[in-house]
């Protein structure tokens, strides 16, 4: 062994025995393997945050424009709306001797679907683009369309009978419609010889 | 040196083999922490900057043993494989050293001038500052051969190098030591 080697391993010993003779450290652990991170962050996470906030965006847009057209939180205010103006409709149509309130509860209901999905537009408009879509499909088809639809069926029946004579409507599986009075004359059977 | 090896005492390297590992094992792999961590420390601190990046780099050789821990293989040499993972920190530390030199200035600052402190001693002593000037592979056979005391197998398993080379490599780091030194 050389001078220098002698040299090397004594000043190594001297200076490096005394640092490793300090107390053992606890040992760093390693980051956890839990996605946690990738759950909050990034892409993924901040598009989930914004489908998130769409999501509970919309549900309030529900809730105000509810409230702003019927006055109240409350959606069963809206039907009791309704069975209101039905029950006025039909007394409308009974002073007036005229059959059908399908035109008279048609016109209430488009008036709010129609005040609904402008509502929840203008909710959506405020919020960005994937509020705004979520808040006016969701509120104006099932409100506005959903009732307007129905009664204007009534309306364009008008509880008038079908022309059964006409050769060109199809055949129905209706039930046999009231006779209006005086629309057919007595059927006279005579007796045979 | 030659002659602990012919009489077949334990070098340090075989200190660490005695003691049985089970891969995977948290238990086992704190054991062998407890068990190397200061001669890893000792090799680290002639490699790398100072004591305080001796000390994080011999975390972070644990850190990533933990991680392929579970795929270690029982009949490899564990010391030997530890210090392939710390050699190989200690050369990326040397990398990214300039981008530390600010933050370093400013914790010396905050030591004091002078003291007993070990690790003041050894970021003062000449020969482990001219270690610091080899280039890591050379000082690190320095290190394992007159520090911890592995034979030239050891040293050439450790570094994943043929025995010839681990020689070649101890006789390039003597003459480059004795340049930088001086003498």
């Amino acid at each position: 062994m050389s001078d220098l080697e002698r040299e090397l391993e004594s000043e190594l010993h001297r200076v490096l025995d005394a640092v490793a003779a300090r107390p053992i450290p606890t040992r760093r652990s390693a980051p956890g393997r839990v996605s946690l991170r990738a759950l909050l962050g990034g892409a993924g996470a901040a598009l989930t945050i914004k489908v998130l906030t769409g999501v509970a965006v919309a549900a309030a847009a529900v809730t105000v424009a509810g409230a702003a057209t019927t006055g109240s939180l409350n959606p069963a205010v809206w039907g009791q709306q309704v069975s209101d103006h039905v029950q006025e409709c039909k007394d409308r149509i009974a002073n007036s001797g005229q059959h059908g309130i399908g035109d008279c509860v048609s016109s209430f209901a488009s008036q709010h679907g129609a005040a609904v999905s402008s509502a929840a537009r203008q909710h959506g408009n405020g919020n960005g683009n994937g509020n705004g879509n979520g808040n006016a499909n969701g509120n104006g088809s099932s409100n506005g369309n959903g009732n307007a639809n129905g009664h204007s069926k009534d309306k364009t029946k008008d509880h008038t009978p079908p022309a059964k004579t006409s050769s060109t409507s199809p055949p129905t599986f209706d039930p046999e419609p009231i006779d209006p009075v005086g629309t057919h004359p007595p059927v006279a059977i005579s007796p045979k010889p | 040196m030659q002659s602990r090896e012919k009489e077949g005492t334990p070098t340090a390297a075989g200190q660490a083999e005695t003691e049985r590992y089970q891969p995977g094992s948290d238990a086992d792999f704190e054991r062998l922490y407890r068990t190397t961590y200061r001669r890893i420390l000792g090799t680290l601190v002639t490699l790398v900057r100072d004591v305080a990046t001796a000390e994080d780099c011999a975390q972070e050789t644990y850190e990533r043993a933990y991680k392929g821990w579970a795929k270690w293989r029982p009949d490899a040499p564990v010391e030997a494989w530890l210090h392939r993972i710390a050699i190989n920190v200690a050369i990326s530390d040397r990398r990214y050293q300039r981008l530390r030199e600010a933050g370093e200035v400013i914790r010396r600052l905050g030591r004091p001038a002078s003291g007993p402190d070990p690790a003041v001693v050894a970021e003062r002593s000449v020969v482990v500052q001219a270690m610091k000037k080899l280039p890591p592979k050379q000082a690190a056979a320095l290190v394992l051969r007159h520090y911890h005391g592995y034979t030239n197998r050891e040293i050439g398993a450790t570094l994943g190098v043929p025995e010839q080379t681990v020689a070649s490599r101890l006789a390039a780091a003597r003459k480059h030591l004795q340049a930088v030194l001086g003498k």
